[in-house]
Formats: C-alpha cells, sequence, structure tokens
C-alpha cells in the first residue's frame, strides 16, 4: 500500500484505500469456517422453510376464499408496504438508514472527499442486504402462499419476491429521502400516521388506500395488472433520487449512529436477537420517557419485602415505555391475533409467525428482566439469590401483558368475522397465548445471562461440528418454546372442525400454555441452583475417578 | 504544518488575514428541552491559539463539534476559515483531535496515517508520519492495530493522525488525557510548531497550567460564555467552577 501513486484525487484514494481494506479483511477471513455459516444456514434454514411447509398438507382454499383474498389481499399487502413507508420515514427523520464506521465518521468525512462518492458504498451495502432480506423473505412467503392458492410455486414465489424487492426499495427511498430533505420527526412522524391511518382503513372498510397497488404486486402468482409497476418504478425513482442527494446526509446523524453500529454488527453475528433489538431502539434513539406514564406510589417498599421492591422496580421502567414502543407492542399483539386467526381459517404455519411475534413481543416488555441480567454486577451484588430475583422480575413485565393480550384476543375475534361462537374461546386462550409466546424471549433474556459458577464459557471447547448445531438449538429453542404455546391453536380448529365444543378446546389450549408460561418461570427461578447441583456433581464424579486411578497405579 | 505548505499555487487563496479563522454567529445547540450551548457570538482570528475552560457539560465539546461538522446548530451558524463547518472547504482546512479517539480495526497505525494523509492529499505523508511516530514514540508499534492499544498510545495515534495533514485551524479536546509525561511535552512542541507556522488553534481542556501558554482564554459555564479575554487577566480556577 506505501507504493502506490499519491499524486491523486482523495476519491482516488478511497477507493485504492477501501480496496486496500477489504484486501486484509478478506485476508483475515477463514474461508472454512465462512462456509461452514453458509452451509448453516443455507442447509438448515433453507431445508427447513421448504421442509416444514411442504409438511403442512393444508387444503387449497375454495372459489369464495379465493375471491376473498383477491379482494382484500392487496390492501392488506398493502399495509406491510406502508408499514415499510412509515418506518422508512420515521428512520430516515432520526438520521437513518445509513450507519457508518465510527473511524469513518472521523478519518473520511472529515476529509476534503465529495460525500456522496464516500457515501455511495455504504448506501449500496444497506440497499442490497435490505433488498435480499426482504426478497427472501418475499420468495418464502410467497411459496407458502402458493401451497394453498391456485398458480404455481414459482409463480407464486416470483411474485413474493417481487413484491418484497418492491416494498425494500419503497422503505430505503422515503428513509433517504427523508434524512436528506431533513424532514423533521414530528412532520414524518405526521405522515406516516396519516399513511397507516389510510391504509388501516383500506383493510377494514375496502375503500381504496395508498399501498393497494404495491400490494396487488403480492397476487401476481395468480393474476398481473400492469398498473402495477407504477409502484415499482415509484421505487427506483425514490431509490436513485435518495442516492442523488446523499450529500446532503446529516453527518450529526451518522456521526450518533455509527457509535451503534459495532455493537450491532456483533450481536449480528453473535445471533443475539435481543441485543439486535436494543441497540436498533437506541440508533432510532428511542429513550425511557423522562417523565412516566403514571407515578408509582412512593415509599411504598419500605419494609414491604423483595417482591414488593422488585415489583416496584418493574413498573418504574414499564411506565417510562415511550409511546412509540407502546405503538409498536400494539401492533406486534394485534398481528399475534390476526395470525392466530389465519391458524383457525387453515394456514397452520401461522403459528410459528404468532410465536416469533410473540418472542419479539416478550423482548419488548421483559426490559426489567434484561436490564437486571445486563447489570450483571449490580445483581450479583443484591444479597439474594439471582435465580429468585431474577423470577420476581417476570411478574411485573406478565401483567403488562394483559392488555396486549386483550389486543391480540380482540384482533383475532375481528378476524374470525367477529362471530359471536368465537368470541369465548378468544377470550379463554389470548391472554395465555400472549403470555406464552413471550417465554421464549425470558429464556432467550435467562440464557444469556453470565454463568455465576464459571469463569470461562465450556462451548468454547467443544468441537466445531457440535459448536455449530448447539449455536443453532441456541437460536431456535426459545422460539420452539413459543411456539409450543402458540399450538395451542389447533386444539380449537380441530374441535371446530370436528362439530366439538370450543369453549373446552380454547380451555384445554389455555392451561397447556399456562403450564408452559408456570414451567418457564419455575425454570428461571431454579436454573442456577440446578447448574451448580450439576456442576458439583460432575466434579465429585471427576475427583473420585481421578481418586480410583491413583488407587489403581499405586 | 499548515494547508498552504501543502496545497499547489492554484489553490492558494489570496490575502486571507481579514477572514477570522472561526466565526459563531448566534451559534446555539440545545438537546430537547436541555440546552448545551446559549446562542453564541465568537471570533477567532487566524493565527490565535485560544484555550476554552470549562466545567464538565459546560458546553466545550459542543462547540469543538460543531466547529468540526460533526454537530448540527441548533441555531445560529459557525464558518471556519470563511467556509461553513462541514463544507468540502472548511474539512480540507480544519483538523479534528477527539477525545475519544476512533480507529478502525482492521488497518495499522501506519496504514491509518496513509489513509488519512492520503485522502487530504499530502504528498510526503510518510517523511511526516515518521517524524510523528518518532517524537511520539510510536515507531515500534507502527505495523500494529491502534484499537489495541492502551488509552494513552491510542491518544498518541490521534495525535499523529491529526497533525499528519495539513490544516490551518486545529480544534482539539482533551489533548493531555491519558498521555504520559512525555507524550504532553511532545504534544505541547507540535502545537507550539503548529502554531509557529500560523495555524490558529483552540483546544478544550482542564489543565489549566496549558491556559497560559495561549493568548486568548475564553471560559463556557453551562453553554454560555462567562470569560473572553487574556488569561493573565483571568481567575482560572474559579471559572472551570460550576455555577
Amino acid at each position: 500500500m506505501s507504493d502506490v501513486v499519491i499524486d491523486e484525487s482523495p476519491e482516488a484514494a478511497l477507493r485504492a484505500l477501501r480496496r486496500h481494506r477489504q484486501r486484509n479483511r478478506l485476508g483475515e477471513l477463514d474461508w472454512f469456517e465462512a462456509a461452514y455459516r453458509v452451509y448453516l444456514l443455507g442447509g438448515f434454514g433453507g431445508g427447513s422453510v421448504l421442509w416444514i411447509s411442504s409438511s403442512v398438507k393444508d387444503q387449497t382454499v375454495g372459489d369464495a376464499a379465493l375471491a376473498d383474498v383477491l379482494a382484500h389481499g392487496p390492501a392488506v399487502l398493502g399495509l406491510v408496504a406502508v408499514l415499510a413507508v412509515m418506518a422508512g420515514l420515521r428512520g430516515g427523520a432520526q438520521g437513518g438508514p445509513l450507519a457508518l464506521e465510527a473511524a469513518d465518521v472521523v478519518h473520511v468525512m472529515l476529509a476534503p472527499v465529495d460525500r456522496r462518492a464516500a457515501l455511495m458504498r455504504p448506501a449500496v451495502q444497506r440497499l442490497r442486504s435490505a433488498s435480499f432480506m426482504a426478497v427472501a423473505a418475499g420468495a418464502i412467503a410467497g411459496q407458502l402462499a402458493g401451497r394453498r392458492l391456485p398458480g404455481s410455486l414459482l409463480a407464486w414465489s416470483a411474485s413474493g419476491a417481487l413484491f418484497g424487492a418492491t416494498v425494500a426499495g419503497l422503505w430505503a427511498g422515503s428513509a433517504l429521502l427523508a434524512h436528506t430533505s431533513h424532514v423533521r420527526r414530528p412532520i414524518a412522524t405526521a405522515v406516516a400516521v396519516a399513511l397507516g391511518a389510510w391504509q388501516g382503513a383500506a383493510v377494514a372498510w375496502s375503500v381504496p388506500g395508498p399501498g393497494d397497488t404495491v400490494g396487488s404486486i403480492g397476487l401476481w402468482g395468480w393474476r398481473q395488472h400492469a398498473v402495477d409497476a407504477v409502484p415499482m418504478v415509484v421505487a427506483v425513482v425514490s431509490v436513485v433520487a435518495g442516492v442523488l442527494l446523499l450529500g446532503r446526509l446529516s453527518l450529526d446523524a451518522l456521526a450518533r449512529r455509527s457509535a451503534l453500529v459495532a455493537q450491532l454488527r456483533f450481536a449480528v453475528t453473535m445471533q443475539d436477537l435481543r441485543t439486535v433489538i436494543l441497540l436498533r431502539r437506541q440508533l432510532n434513539q428511542e429513550h425511557a420517557r423522562h417523565r412516566p406514564w403514571m407515578q408509582v406510589r412512593r415509599g411504598g417498599a419500605t419494609g414491604r419485602g423483595l417482591w414488593f421492591t422488585v415489583w416496584r422496580r418493574g413498573w418504574h421502567g414499564l411506565l417510562r415505555f415511550p409511546l412509540s414502543r407502546v405503538v409498536r407492542m400494539t401492533a406486534l399483539a394485534a398481528a399475534i391475533g390476526v395470525a392466530q386467526a389465519s391458524v383457525v381459517r387453515g394456514t397452520t404455519p401461522a403459528f410459528v409467525v404468532t410465536a416469533l411475534l410473540g418472542f419479539v413481543l416478550g423482548l419488548e416488555v421483559m426490559e426489567p428482566l434484561s436490564q437486571e441480567v445486563d447489570q450483571a454486577d449490580r445483581a450479583d451484588a443484591i444479597p439474594i439469590e439471582r435465580g429468585e430475583l431474577l423470577a420476581r422480575h417476570l411478574f411485573a413485565p406478565a401483567v403488562a401483558l394483559v392488555p396486549f393480550g386483550v389486543v391480540a384476543g380482540l384482533a383475532a375475534w375481528l378476524s374470525l368475522g367477529a362471530r359471536s361462537d368465537a368470541l369465548a374461546p378468544v377470550a379463554l386462550l389470548a391472554i395465555p397465548t400472549v403470555l406464552g409466546a413471550a417465554t421464549g424471549a425470558v429464556i432467550s433474556i435467562v440464557r444469556d445471562a453470565p454463568d455465576p459458577f464459571s469463569s470461562s464459557r465450556t462451548d468454547a471447547f467443544v468441537p466445531p461440528e457440535m459448536a455449530g448445531f448447539t449455536t443453532t438449538i441456541r437460536l431456535v429453542w426459545p422460539i420452539v418454546v413459543s411456539a409450543l404455546t402458540t399450538c395451542t391453536v389447533l386444539l380449537v380448529r380441530g374441535a371446530w372442525r370436528s362439530g366439538e365444543s370450543l369453549t373446552g378446546a380454547a380451555l384445554r389450549g389455555a392451561i397447556g400454555s399456562m403450564l408452559v408460561v408456570l414451567l418457564v418461570g419455575y425454570w428461571v427461578r431454579v436454573r442456577d441452583r440446578v447448574r451448580h447441583a450439576v456442576r458439583k456433581f460432575m466434579e465429585e464424579g471427576r475427583a473420585a475417578t481421578a481418586q480410583q486411578k491413583r488407587g489403581v497405579w499405586s | 504544518m499548515t494547508t498552504d505548505e501543502h496545497r499547489s499555487d492554484d489553490q492558494r487563496p489570496g490575502d486571507r488575514s481579514s477572514v477570522p479563522a472561526l466565526l459563531a454567529v448566534q451559534l446555539a445547540k440545545d438537546y430537547g428541552d436541555r440546552p448545551a450551548l446559549e446562542p453564541l457570538d465568537l471570533q477567532v482570528p487566524a493565527g490565535q491559539h485560544v484555550a476554552l475552560v470549562g466545567h464538565n457539560g459546560s458546553g466545550k465539546t459542543t462547540l469543538l463539534r460543531m466547529t468540526a461538522g460533526l454537530l448540527d446548530p441548533s441555531g445560529g451558524e459557525v464558518r471556519v476559515m470563511g467556509h461553513r463547518a462541514g463544507s468540502l472547504a472548511a474539512r480540507r482546512v480544519l483538523s479534528w483531535l477527539s477525545d475519544s479517539p476512533t480507529f478502525y480495526d482492521d488497518l495499522s497505525l501506519w496504514e491509518h496515517l496513509e489513509y488519512v494523509g492520503r485522502l487530504h492529499g499530502v504528498a510526503e505523508w510518510q517523511t511526516r508520519a515518521e517524524q510523528l511516530l518518532e517524537r511520539l514514540q510510536l515507531s515500534g508499534r507502527r505495523d500494529d492495530i491502534p484499537t489495541t492499544f492502551s488509552r494513552g498510545l491510542r491518544q498518541k495515534s490521534a495525535i499523529a493522525l491529526g497533525m499528519v495533514r495539513p490544516f490551518d485551524v486545529l480544534l482539539v479536546d482533551e489533548p493531555f488525557v491519558g498521555l504520559d509525561s512525555n507524550g504532553k511535552t511532545v504534544l505541547l512542541e507540535l502545537l507550539d510548531e503548529a502554531a509557529a507556522a500560523g495555524a490558529t488553534l483552540l483546544v478544550a481542556t482542564h489543565e489549566l497550567a496549558f491556559v497560559h501558554r495561549v493568548s486568548r482564554l475564553i471560559a463556557l459555564r453551562d453553554g454560555a460564555v462567562v470569560y473572553d479575554g487574556v488569561p493573565a487577566d483571568a481567575d482560572v480556577h474559579a471559572l472551570v467552577l460550576p455555577a
């Protein structure tokens, strides 16, 4: 690198030096490790999606249901697109969607280099990754739809992918334009809320919505409309315009976001979804409210024991959730209800979607528990067994989840056509399902707590083949537990199809979900104790073996 | 080492002595409902050496970061050698030495120096880099990754990076933190040399001994200027106390 020509433009120097950094990184890359990760992701992830999809033998929808999909599908899918635009607008107004390395902010952005040229590469990388994720998600959703709707799987996958790409383009374009136009946050929020409300009305009352033509792309697996090409053009134009205006990005925002990016990338590398969500919240400048929604009564904890102290601390945190977070949690709860209703209607894999949504909702609401786990030094300084402390942190969030359970139940009931015979089963299942779905988050949070009995992680010494398997299990296990509680809706569907009592089935399902909730709570309480006992047992075993060997040799 | 040393004649501006090195007009910053810097009018002539003092949270770093273009003002504006802060022309003439240095974790110290030197179009960056490393006693670490360095070595590396490039204005935030006595001595020498070469210096510091090396002292308290004058006339210890 030292022998390069130095009479060059700063832009040329930047390109040459970035190439050099790329060579550095590639030189350090462990190709075997990278290939193994690709194998895990492609083989396990892709294979799992196809296997689960094909193993679910759902019936093809009838003519009436198909007409329903064609009538309401564009508006519902359009809502997804509008949500993406809303996220883009708000993200852009808060300094997104780009985030640079902290060192780039100081060494490149403060150098006399054309900022558009300097930002082009990170912008393209961001667009590429967003498009890839959206196309993959769209294709997976498309092939799932293709199993129940007329048309080839390939056509549905392609239309899903095209829809995903358009949504990604609209998200990136709206974010870039909001940022480069320096749209203020309240204005971005107002526009986003107006768009969301309009599209919400389109879903509820079948009026034309702003996202309908985008949503219509998602049905190209069955039929194609030329007018649907308009949002694709809009997406491309907005992205191109955003890229052309890159030089107007605020360095203030880029500097602020850069500090979090390294942590975010590390968290993604470690498949640490909880940290990813936490850092995403920080990137969006989502801070706790300075003043809580309501004051917890002062002085109530004095002399009233550990349970009350922890309960009170939990509410101190929960009542400081910002409005944006509460709205997001409400939307997650509503989506849980809609997904569960679609399971009842026949789309079996939707209970996995419910589990994922509930997992994310759980990560949101379990903030007091997360804080305790993240401040391990503080927790360990308290003269109370950690399991006892963590278990008590579950109560306030569990109570806080109740209204979200009601929202989920209401959304499910409305999705099922507000039928009177659905009211009782929905009322019985809603809260246990939401609580149960959140248990995956509890497992994820508590499992990542530092081990007080060991100075090193035992999984650091397992062979690579086992390490990959262990990593996958660690990633999937909490979702599996969440799914155990959300699949109870299948009992209701089974009863509905066979003409049995819906209320009885719902009651059995609710009891099943609550059993999982109680088991997870118990696990949190005794986890450290059990691990300590197991470790002691193993050490005693090793000591006994060593003594036997000494006896044999002597 | 000022910008002109590295500029060809066709790039050399005319007489810049009439243009203030820094000009802040009603410059203000607030974080939500909390003001970090009250509306501030400030003019620093080219070549002046200014110390900026104040208690923690007084607004020193906010002022410097806005001048560097790293922070958007809530009101007013700041110009560097007549150019809008953060503009291409301002970035060409201003060097920023942060109190929390940042580095790439895949470049050695020498590669960092090359990166910064070349981005600023420095033809003889190697010579300058070698001199700086020698003086800062970093020659033995030139091929190491600075993200692995101790606090003091990171600070020295940041000084080298700030000085390897040309500048007319040098902004320095808490430069002495973490430095050993040798490091402090070298930094003071480098600052003196930059001043002798005609650079404008604005140094935010808690090192009150440094204050007597400069020609002008500005003290901030709770985001407002409470003193602006020659250091000899000021009770510096009283100025850095919070309200």
